[in-house]
């Protein structure tokens, strides 16, 4: 939103009343000012604090968090090397957005295409890629990992690429199976008749309907695909050391969770929190896009405003 | 809610209570299940602590105390000529199916060892490389003859699990042997459990029944003693053992190291490989990732180990001397900047990421370029063992070696000869020292071992060592047992007392 | 219907032999499983009799034909690390996955639909609210940690539960719980957003002006409509279980197929990968079988 240039007065005002109905829905709000954080984080969190986040003091290992007298950095603790855990959390934002985006992403678009292709379509293949996605269902995530990374480097493309795969069945199955029944209404069936293309109906009529469950997966998923990176990880076939994200920095943490908390604590919650959020706003989003619910959001807003 | 609870209590009314412990019952949780309960993979150590010296005996056994060889199945022995020793078999022996024990069943039981057809750990592990016949003289008799001559031939046979001589030449389900234990039952995912058994040659053990458990979870193995759950966990994590009351810590014989490619650029001049010996501040790690009581290295084998050298010390910590050899090298067209790959291996030991990590800031300290390289254990067996792939870059390779045997000899040559396995040089000098080392008997055996270790260690600083590893167990309160250097490869249920 | 299981059988039959080429031939791409078996020291000749016995040496193609074959006489092989037939490893596994994925799915489905259910006819309420909320973290939270914390808070400190493994009832009530969680926040949140759409369709609304009486008519009406979705998302969190409650497994000391699958794969040990993924895929097809009827079930518009 924040670059467009040239503000005319029309957009001006839309930009005003969406801003008015995320006022007006409180804990979408925060959620957004969050993941605006977050954003920020992962975009200039490495240039910033790269040098900080990975400078060790053994001897100073698993310090606990709430103590200033070491600086503010320190605040969140230090991990088992010493190293701040809040600068820390900061510079994996990066590879951590990076790679949940990028899975969640891309296995969104390529699942929902085939499954409104699988539910749409009355031919050949709406038997196959249902079929398809039977398949990559049965097929443990762990093996592909092993496969991939075995072959390739453990990159953060290959990552994305592992998590994404895995994920595509279940954007499938949900758009065919809302597909499914979205056809047969009688909206889409005035459609046909006046004579609508199959791309027009597709996109115009069907996918509108499908959109807000894959979006409320979607936001899901972004906890899914961190946490599935962090037992990769922990298996030793994700991103490894010194990469770091907040899924290995969970996984790190894990041997120590009895005895100091707070390693694998800091980097989960930051996991929940953007989840959250990001569940907060797209549950506001699907209210906001609604014709028939926009009210809530326009009358709480005037109440507010 | 008022649902889930009514179905709570309905759950409650139907459980079991658990059982209580009879008097000489323990339990024992292990870090894995056992994949086969087959005598000849003994050497495995979650089998190991199952089977060896409960079910299947040995004819000898190393004393962990003193790193002597005492009588177990064999009475005595004796050499007769350079190859062939002699042993003399304790009369009265009967295994757990009744039968007697006899010199057919040390014959098939070593024939069997080394089979082509099993594939067996004991055989692959310590009889690779030479060939073993068995001669049965009378019932209680046996000569063993090896080629080529092996001077350890009896340390040798305190890894060799003695099976009756009807067992058939495929892996077995239930384990016939010796010792003062049976297997009763083993629920496969769930549980193996051991019964004494009467007709044991030696004395009656005070643990009547013993229950193997399996869990893989450090936290969950380590809270079970506090639950009441289990009595014994040979293995806990390093970060669970806070407890002093039940906690003991035990050399396990384990040496951590780099094994450094000294053929490739930079790591082929012997500067740089001192630098890096110099640039690890080892004393940090003691105490903080490392237990506080590991030792630091100066051998590939533990100090308890025949002919350890002690006039050996580990490198100091001397990163201003390190950057100084690192200049020296680079004034000498050393190509220094070159990205040096250090590997290690996810799981190998607790904090092994964490000591990587910190490793690579070291080395980064004093100028060298290292970058760390994290693999799961198949990957990391390909680099870690020969073949070496041609066209590999310099490297050098975290390992954790163990040798509880007392001998050098199950080390060094795989270590550091030409021909050694995971060997990162070739010395034609330590070459013929292992050789003339591995072949001496006596008293010289030790005179021979210990300029090999300098040879390695000081002449031609062919690794970087780190430390002399420990373990953890926790022990419940109730039981009277301290875990030895013998813990990490067996667990004799007989000599845990009751308190 | 018929024609629908037939035609149904057929194309999972031949996906199931897809699946089987596809991992026969990648599995063996993630190395040679001779140096994991041997222990380091062995020598070359040790390695190289060891790959003769397995048949490692063969033409990847000659090993197909050979598990094929065997496949016919309903051989799956022999597990090299177990030496033991693959099939009776995974079964013994499957029984333990199988019976906790069932035991916590019906949980999850029936709490799930009536708390997401419930949210969802207050929107914004307080109600609606602390459950989003709650299920929300449940469902992005790591499982090791409410695994972890859940036996030292029951089993250590309160002593009421037993910490992991198996043997009586109460050995079940952690791994179930923990296993719940996370389908639970992702079901009801995929309940609440259908029901929502569909009580504010305009065939509903017009029912609840019309006054139509009891409030449950438009609510299971409402449901049924809103259905689809959510039992998809069922389905696919029941395979995920299927094929891969591998902390709960390991965290509990539960002998099931994911940590065997797990296992089986970080050790090369290729027939038990195969056999588990057989297994695990005849009962995810099963699966998809029955949804398939169900949609049309609940919807008799669908037919295929």
């Amino acid at each position: 939103m924040a670059d467009i240039a040239p503000v005319t007065p029309a957009e001006k005002g839309r930009l005003r009343s969406v801003l008015a109905m995320l006022w007006a829905d409180k804990p979408a709000f925060v959620a957004a000012i969050f993941l605006c954080v977050v954003l920020v984080c992962a975009l200039i969190g490495p240039a910033l604090l790269d040098a900080v986040a990975t400078k060790q003091n053994l001897r100073g290992r698993n310090a606990p968090p709430f103590d200033l007298s070491k600086g503010w950095l320190l605040i969140l603790g230090g991990d088992a090397l010493g190293r701040p855990l809040l600068a820390r959390i900061i510079v994996a934002a990066q590879n951590t957005i990076a790679i949940a985006a990028g899975a969640v992403v891309a296995s969104m678009i390529v699942g929902s295409a085939l499954g409104l292709v699988a539910g749409y379509s009355r031919g050949r293949w709406a038997q196959i890629i249902p079929r398809l996605a039977d398949v990559i269902m049965s097929f443990p995530s762990l093996l592909l990992a092993v496969i991939v990374l075995y072959m390739l480097e453990p990159s953060a493309a290959n990552i994305i690429l592992v998590l994404a795969i895995t994920r595509i069945p279940v954007y499938l199955r949900t758009t065919r199976a809302e597909v499914l029944e979205v056809r047969e209404r009688m909206f889409v069936q005035a459609a046909r008749v006046m004579g609508a293309s199959d791309a027009r109906i597709v996109f115009r009529h069907i996918l509108p309907v499908v959109l807000p469950t894959l979006l409320t997966i979607a936001t899901l998923d972004f906890a899914f695909v961190m946490l599935a990176e962090s037992s990769l990880s922990f298996l030793g076939i994700g991103i490894q050391a010194p990469e770091v994200t907040w899924g290995l920095m969970v996984a790190q943490g894990r041997p120590y969770l009895t005895s100091a908390w707070w390693l694998s604590f800091w980097p989960g919650l930051a996991i929940i929190l953007t989840t959250l959020s990001l569940n907060l706003l797209s549950n506001w989003l699907r209210v906001a896009l609604d014709p028939q619910q926009r009210w809530r959001l326009e009358m709480g807003g005037r109440k507010n405003g | 809610m008022r649902k889930k609870s009514a179905l709570m209590g309905g759950i409650a009314a139907l459980a079991l209570a658990a059982p209580a412990f009879a008097e000489g019952e323990i339990t024992i949780a292990l870090n894995e299940e056992l994949e086969v309960v087959e005598p000849c993979m003994a050497s495995q150590s979650n089998i190991g602590r199952v089977i060896l010296q409960n079910i299947s005996e040995t004819l000898t056994e190393l004393d962990p105390t003193n790193g002597q060889l005492k009588p177990r199945l064999a009475e005595s022995w004796s050499e007769v000529d350079a190859d062939t020793w002699s042993f003399k078999l304790r009369p009265g022996v009967t295994f757990s199916d009744g039968t007697t024990l006899d010199g057919a069943d040390i014959k098939h039981s070593m024939e069997r060892a080394v089979s082509e057809a099993l594939t067996c750990e004991i055989g692959a592990k310590f009889f690779g490389g030479m060939k073993i016949t068995v001669d049965v003289k009378d019932d209680t008799t046996v000569e063993i003859t090896s080629d080529p001559a092996q001077p350890i031939l009896p340390l040798l046979m305190s890894t060799l699990t003695i099976v009756p001589a009807e067992t058939p030449m495929e892996f077995v389900r239930s384990p016939v042997g010796t010792g003062p234990y049976v297997l009763a039952e083993w629920n496969a995912g769930q549980n193996i459990i051991l019964t004494a058994r009467d007709g044991y040659w030696g004395d009656a053990p005070q643990v009547t029944k013993a229950t193997y458990v399996f869990r893989s979870d450090d936290a969950v193995r380590a809270a079970m003693v506090g639950a009441g759950e289990a009595d014994i966990v040979p293995l806990i994590n390093q970060n669970d053992a806070t407890d002093a009351a039940t906690d003991f810590s035990y050399p396990n014989s384990e040496t951590t190291y780099l094994r450094v490619d000294n053929t490739i650029a930079p790591l082929n001049d012997i500067r740089i490989r001192k630098a890096m010996n110099l640039a690890i501040d080892r004393d940090a790690f003691l105490g903080t990732l490392i237990p506080a009581d590991a030792i630091k290295a100066v051998a590939m084998v533990v100090p308890s180990t025949l002919g350890s050298n002690p006039d050996l010390t580990p490198w100091p910590f001397d990163p201003d001397q390190a950057r100084a050899l690192v200049a020296e090298a680079k004034a000498d067209g050393v190509p220094v900047d070159t990205e040096v790959e250090m590997v290690c291996r996810i799981g190998n030991f607790p904090n092994v990421v964490e000591v990587c990590e910190a490793l690579q800031q070291m080395f980064a300290d004093v100028g060298l370029n290292v970058k760390l390289n994290m693999m799961e254990v198949a990957e990391w067996i390909q680099v870690y063992s020969k073949p070496f792939a041609e066209d590999r870059g310099p490297r050098m390779v975290m390992a954790m070696h163990d040798n509880n045997r007392g001998d050098p000899v199950f080390s060094m040559f795989f270590k550091y000869a030409c021909e050694g396995l995971q060997s990162g040089l070739c010395d034609a000098d330590l070459d013929k020292m292992i050789a003339e080392a591995t072949a001496a008997t006596g008293d010289a055996r030790a005179e021979a071992w210990k300029p090999v270790f300098k040879r390695a260690h000081e002449d031609l600083v062919a690794d970087v060592f780190l430390f002399h590893m420990v373990g953890f167990s926790r022990v419940s309160e109730k039981l009277d047992f301290v875990p030895t250097i013998a813990t990490n490869s067996e667990l004799q249920l007989s000599q845990i007392k009751f308190k | 219907m018929r024609k629908f299981l037939t035609r149904r059988a057929v194309a999972s039959a031949v996906s199931l032999l897809v699946l089987i080429v596809m991992v026969f031939f990648l599995s063996r791409l993630t190395g040679d499983p001779t140096q994991l078996y041997l222990p380091v020291d062995a020598s070359l000749e040790a390695r190289e009799n060891f790959r003769n016995l397995h048949g490692l040496n063969d033409p990847l193609i000659v090993q197909f034909g050979r598990y094929v074959g065997d496949l016919l006489t309903l051989d799956f092989g022999d597990s090299i690390r177990k030496s033991r037939p693959a099939l009776d490893v995974v079964i013994e596994a499957f029984k333990w996955t199988l019976t906790l994925a069932l035991i916590t799915m019906v949980l999850v489905s029936f709490a799930a639909i009536v708390f997401g259910a419930l949210a969802a006819f207050n929107v914004g309420g307080v109600f609606d609210r602390i459950a989003t909320f709650f299920s929300l973290i449940g469902a992005s939270a790591p499982d090791f940690w409410i695994a972890i914390v859940a036996i030292v808070l029951f089993s250590v400190n309160l002593g009421w539960l037993p910490t992991s493994g198996t043997g009586t009832l109460w050995h079940w009530i952690l791994p179930i719980a923990v296993l719940f969680i996370r389908p639970f926040g992702l079901i009801l949140q995929v309940v609440r957003g259908s029901m929502i759409t569909a009580l504010s369709s305009p065939y509903v609304k017009t029912a609840r002006a019309k006054g139509v009486r009891p409030r449950p008519v438009i609510f299971v009406h409402a449901l049924r409509n809103g259905m689809l979705p959510v039992i998809t998302v069922i389905g696919d969190q029941a395979a995920g279980m299927l094929n891969g409650a591998v902390v709960v497994e390991s965290i509990f000391g539960f002998p099931g197929v994911g940590k065997l699958m797990i296992d089986s794969i970080l050790q090369r040990d290729f027939a038990v990968v195969l056999a588990a993924i057989m297994v695990t895929a005849f009962a995810i097809f099963l699966m998809n079988i029955l949804i398939d009827i169900a949609y049309a079930v609940l919807d008799p518009r669908i037919r295929y």
